[in-house]
């Protein structure tokens, strides 16, 4: 399954090693401040989907006041320093499947990257909130985190036998699986899934930072940013940011799938271009031409084959906003010219439908309209006014509610009627698909 | 302290950090003071002020200058400098898209519905929503619970929910049963009982009813029985229990036909127990006792005076639901029969002990005054627990006897009036019902029944276990012909004495 990129692989190339070389780095000659810093420099943004820059994530971290974090006594956790780690591996992303092939393979990348996170913002006690469905990860997974409390890497004075100074770490991982819903992903629908509530977004303010996990601080980072701190440490900031763009630094995994050649996930540096990434990883599938992309998971709005080769896209956060769209969760969707795009967006809207988790009003009733109407759409019993009622629906929807589960929901609708409209008329006047028509007809010949 | 301003819909005013948007704007008054009623200014659903913040509805959003977003103003804390338009046409256009959200799988069966009139979908569509729909689809039904019993007391129809849950928060914040919650996601969303084989287990059902801002959850002894907008209201007091709960009473011509709580943040917040608001039925049942039990003497003090003249000593036994105006009126009448007379007289109550029966409003003393008998300096004719007096060992010749709706004369005080106080003549005043007369007519000192007035037919004041004064005032309409012949006791006994002279 894995595709290595053609650059000198990053995080990759720590596949089976346990040798934890960068956390003992860290607590040997660095203090937490540093590592902040380390990981700002580096340019390091949130793999999951926000790309929010993980140092300034960090560092708004409540500061442990001076006398506290100087007694660092193991066993008496008290409640100022008291926070969590949380990693957010409920990987739901249409499209996505990196982190999945991050736990699968490298578990214990992720596990020193929680380390090394944890000892930066002062956190004792971590949390892996893992898929439901992941089940064979979920298995992997705990088995890595026995290993590493066997090696003494996890728990009480980690690492003690290696380290030169007489610093004390000690950091505890719990591993929580989910139930299977998508919005679980969303950071405070997963805080409240971890506290056994209802797994419904919080409204923020206060943010995770100020009242977390529990009521307590909590600093909550994908698996894939996590798992990229050890190769930041390990190569250097600089030497890492320089992989990507001024503002996004580095490689990352990119989720690979659709009307691909070669489907799968890889790594890429952040400043190759989409239309080069494609083309690495085997170009369209059967040669057949390109229609459209979806760049950065299912929410992210579609991107037409035009807009690709005369805006020369980039695939960093920022180049990718620019174009009106989202670099999101890094799946990239191949869309070949035999595909209906009313049909998949009216699949995506249903999953949005499914997913919604019912608190807001827009949300709740919208994506199930959305979804309605892109099915009849599709199946052709729509009318030609129904059309701008997408718009309709969209701009009551989007940026009204607690979360962005609405925008993601808007982020397809919207882009497929604007940039594909006649394809959506034709299903109307033809009153059936134009392409189930055409494949029927070849198949009956 | 000087940089805290803000200013809302052009008024500039102060406020104290972590004070929200809404709570000012109640403060200043731009949206109505009863918060939990429809509001025109600020929309809300899922908001309530005795609820925590879910700010999930989206109607009460408001525009924050430079900020992107519009603001829910239910969950966002003010900050200094904040210019707040509350009905700007951005604002407006957004509540139209939650109204059409909203009423897209709405059943829209408001003929049939007991929350017509007082619906806030309805207020508020015909504020701000789009009188036509763009909804082709077939609407959400839910088949299991279109009409769903949840308890004795309460009926849901899902079809009209708006998922504000509200129902849910208050059965695990308030009444902490935690008996409802939402089953599913999304649009298949569905209000359920945690444990689908019991039902409801609180006592603060109605307040289900109340806080449902659509037709969702209704209280079933209102089901169907009245339009609420024939409904005339005047503000009471509930004198179920020694709480005092503050209550608006609905009535039709001098029919009651509902109790709905009152906001009073000292006695009883927002909430009401469902035997209190069950209470109403007790006043108009049809066992009371509305005309005087002996039939042939019409002017019922004639035969009261004559016995106080015969009389050598006086026993007056105050029930607790009797106001403190009923009390003072006999103590007055107490103290001018030994002072003008020179005869013994006392004057005792009767009630129970008093204690909290759960961590909200609901208290073990089932009469609403006993604490202002005790402020009167009245003391207690008996110990339930002891079954012995203190007081000394007299005998009374007449004694008079007053209690209202909320206690009842048992067999234990008539044979302690007959063996321990030798009672030759018992003149009763109040609210009776007909197997009570029934009780009495079997002794033979009994002498006279003396209809009296309930709560909601006289003005007066209870003192509640907290001590607090609260008065309650006679609502008008409910004085029919039958009403209207019963004298006050501050009437019956200020008579008798000008009578005397």
């Amino acid at each position: 399954m894995i595709k290595m990129s053609v650059i000198e692989p990053i995080l990759t190339k720590y596949i089976g090693k346990k040798d934890y070389l960068s956390i003992k780095k860290v607590l040997n000659e660095m203090n937490p401040a540093d590592v902040i810093q380390d990981v700002k420099k580096s340019n390091l943004r949130g793999r999951g989907g926000a790309g929010f820059p993980t140092g300034i994530k960090w560092s708004v971290m409540p500061v442990i006041p001076k006398e506290e974090s100087k007694e660092k006594s193991n066993k008496e956790i008290t409640p100022i320093t008291l926070r969590y780690l949380v990693c957010n591996a409920d990987e739901g992303e249409p499209g996505t499947f990196k982190d999945r092939f991050i736990i699968g393979k490298m578990p214990h990348l992720l596990i020193e990257g929680m380390l090394i996170a944890a000892y930066a913002i002062g956190a004792r006690v971590g949390y892996i909130y893992i898929r439901g469905e992941f089940a064979s990860e979920y298995r992997i997974l705990k088995n890595a985190i026995e290993e590493a409390y066997q090696e003494n890497y996890l728990g009480e004075n980690v690492f003690s036998k290696f380290l030169n100074t007489n610093k004390n770490f000690s950091f505890d991982l719990h591993l929580y699986r989910g139930a299977g819903a998508y919005i679980c992903g969303e950071e405070t629908a997963l805080l409240n899934s971890l506290e056994g509530k209802r797994g419904e977004p919080r409204i923020k303010p206060p943010y995770p930072a100020k009242f977390g996990a529990f009521g307590k601080s909590t600093c909550i980072n994908n698996v894939e940013t996590l798992a990229t701190v050890p190769a930041i440490i390990n190569i250097g900031a600089e030497k890492y940011a320089k992989y990507g763009t001024a503002k996004s630094g580095g490689t990352r995994l990119f989720s690979l799938s659709g009307h691909i050649q070669n489907p799968g996930v890889y790594e890429f540096p952040l400043s190759i271009k989409l239309k080069d990434l494609i083309n690495h990883c085997g170009g369209v599938k059967d040669g057949k031409k390109l229609k459209a992309v979806i760049p950065g998971g299912g929410s992210a709005p579609i991107l037409t084959a035009e807009e690709i080769d005369t805006l020369d896209l980039g695939v960093d956060y920022d180049s990718l906003a620019a174009a009106g769209t989202m670099a999101g969760s890094g799946g990239i969707i191949l869309l070949d010219e035999t595909t209906c795009i009313v049909e998949a967006a009216s699949v995506l809207l249903k999953f949005y439908e499914h997913e919604s988790c019912g608190q807001c009003s827009q949300c709740r009733e919208g994506s199930h309209w959305l979804a309605r109407l892109f099915h009849r759409i599709e199946k052709g019993e729509a009318e030609m006014k129904e059309l701008d009622l997408i718009e309709h629906i969209c701009s009551n929807m989007s940026m009204q509610t607690i979360c962005a589960f609405a925008d993601a929901v808007v982020g397809p609708a919207r882009s497929s009627i604007k940039k594909f409209r006649s394809e959506f008329e034709e299903h109307i006047r033809i009153k059936c698909c134009p392409f189930k028509k055409q494949k029927e007809v070849s198949h009956v010949l | 302290m000087s940089s805290n301003n803000i200013t809302i819909d052009g008024i500039n005013t102060t406020f104290t950090p972590g004070e929200t948007i809404m709570q000012i704007s109640r403060r200043i008054g731009i949206t109505k003071e009863v918060d939990h009623k429809i509001d025109p200014q600020i929309s809300r659903f899922c908001f309530h002020p005795g609820l925590s913040i879910a700010g999930t509805c989206r109607m009460c959003t408001v525009e924050v200058e430079n900020a992107p977003k519009l603001v829910t103003s239910c969950s966002t804390a003010a900050v200094d400098g904040m210019v707040v338009h509350t009905n700007s046409e951005r604002v407006k256009k957004s509540r139209a898209g939650v109204m059409e959200f909203l009423l897209l799988n709405h059943p829209l069966d408001c003929p049939v519905c007991d929350q017509s009139g007082e619906c806030s979908l309805q207020e508020y569509n015909f504020q701000y929503g789009p009188a036509t729909s763009n909804f082709c689809d077939p609407k959400r039904v839910y088949e299991n619970s279109t009409t769903k019993r949840l308890s004795k007391h309460i009926t849901l129809n899902m079809n009209r929910c708006i998922h504000c849950e509200r129902c849910v928060r208050f059965s695990s914040e308030i009444t902490q049963t935690n008996d409802l919650l939402m089953l599913n996601r999304g649009w298949k969303k569905e209000l359920t009982l945690t444990d689908d084989t019991l039902t409801l287990i609180s006592d603060y059902q109605g307040c289900l009813a109340d806080i449902c801002p659509v037709g969702a959850l209704t209280f079933n002894d209102f089901r169907f029985k009245k339009r609420v907008w024939f409904l005339s209201k005047q503000n009471s007091i509930c004198d179920q229990c020694s709480k005092g709960c503050n209550i608006e009473v609905h009535y039709e011509d001098d029919v009651v036909y509902r109790y709905i709580p009152r906001y009073n943040k000292d006695v009883n917040n927002y909430w009401m127990c469902d035997s209190g608001r069950l209470s109403y039925h007790k006043r108009q049942a049809e066992d009371r006792i509305y005309t005087n039990s002996n039939s042939n003497s019409n002017s019922n003090s004639k035969s009261l005076s004559n016995a106080i003249l015969n009389s050598n000593s006086l026993l007056i036994i105050l029930a607790t639901d009797t106001s403190n105006e009923e009390a003072k009126t006999l103590i007055d009448f107490k103290n001018t029969y030994s002072y003008r007379l020179g005869k013994t007289a006392d004057c005792y109550y009767i009630g129970s002990e008093d204690s909290k029966l759960d961590h909200l409003l609901k208290m073990k003393d089932q009469t609403p005054n006993t604490r202002g008998l005790l402020n009167l300096n009245i003391s207690q004719l008996y110990n339930s627990n002891s079954n012995s007096n203190s007081n000394s060992n007299s005998n009374y010749d007449l004694v008079i006897l007053v209690k209202n709706l909320q206690t009842t004369i048992d067999q234990h005080l008539l044979s302690m009036l007959e063996y321990k106080f030798q009672c030759k003549e018992l003149f009763a005043f109040g609210v009776f019902k007909s197997d009570e007369l029934k009780l009495l007519q079997s002794y033979s000192f009994f002498k006279e029944l003396i209809p009296g007035r309930t709560t909601l037919e006289k003005n007066g004041s209870y003192t509640n276990c907290d001590n607090i004064t609260q008065t309650f005032k006679k609502i008008d309409a409910l004085e029919n012909d039958k009403i209207k012949a019963i004298p006050t006791i501050e009437e019956i006994f200020t008579r008798i004495f000008y009578q005397d002279n």
